[in-house]
């Protein structure tokens, strides 16, 4: 099964200027999502938006910057769950940015989508699992990494 | 119907994880699985059985051996996810290139 996204995109935009719209906090959270990021590698950083509970997930994503390679390449972890702490979803974002005549081509990669950690999380999620056994399934979720 | 309970009693043993981490590669017979433990067949078949009680696994009689592989439906959310995440980011890149254009805009204007 197919484990990673990729999207493809064309921007009649120089590289500097979609850059700046992926790495300025004010900019990105004008496109995507209120956020704090920060381009330093090793910065935390999370992302707010709307809880989708059909999903398991509590509407804050859970970042972690990985790389940075100005005008070229930024890749960040890209987390989340039904509530802090436990996280059902464990991916990664890589931004890779190419000049094109005057345009760029961004290629967005969403990758790491790991089926069965996701899946024992929603299964416990969706069965009204009760608060104070979540921390033992986070302990397992831990265990089995 | 489950119960939370039978799952997570299921997946609470380590040998139990151990298994369901193997058939996440391929699936294998008992007597294969068998040999990947330090473990009797008769054990391992028990466990197999509690993993198929949770609807964790299916078993598929195959001539002599019985295979076992991980319950497809459990990945029914990488797949949502996935859909999900695919609209998710064309939408927020068709925003990012909306707000590139009215930034240039902006600039032609100025």
């Amino acid at each position: 099964m197919k484990r990673d996204l990729v999207i493809k995109w064309h921007f009649p935009h120089p590289v500097e200027k979609v850059w700046k719209c992926l790495t300025d906090p004010e900019l990105v959270s004008q496109w995507l999502m209120k956020n704090d990021f920060q381009p330093i590698v090793g910065h935390k950083f999370n992302f707010h938006t709307k809880p989708i509970p059909k999903m398991s997930f509590d509407g804050i994503v859970y970042c972690e910057v990985l790389e940075i390679v100005p005008n070229k390449k930024l890749v960040y972890t890209w987390k989340g769950g039904p509530q802090p702490g436990v996280v059902g979803l464990d991916t990664l974002l890589t931004w890779t940015l190419t000049p094109d005549g005057d345009g760029t081509r961004m290629v967005l990669e969403h990758s790491g989508f790991k089926g069965w950690k996701n899946y024992l999380a929603s299964i416990f999620m969706e069965s009204g699992w009760k608060k104070g056994i979540s921390r033992r399934l986070t302990e397992v979720l831990t265990e089995m990494k | 119907m489950k119960t939370t309970a039978d799952t997570f009693q299921a997946i609470a043993d380590p040998s139990r994880r151990e298994i369901l981490m193997l058939l996440t590669k391929d699936r294998y017979s008992i007597n294969a699985l068998a040999s990947n433990f330090d473990m009797s067949r008769p054990a391992v078949s028990k466990h197999v059985k509690v993993l198929y009680e949770a609807g964790l696994i299916l078993i598929r009689d195959q001539g002599r051996e019985r295979y076992c592989e991980l319950k497809p439906d459990g990945f029914d959310q990488i797949k949502s996810w996935m859909a999900f995440f695919e609209q998710f980011w064309r939408e927020k890149l068709q925003n990012l290139e909306n707000l590139l254009n009215q930034q240039a805009k902006g600039q032609k204007l100025n």
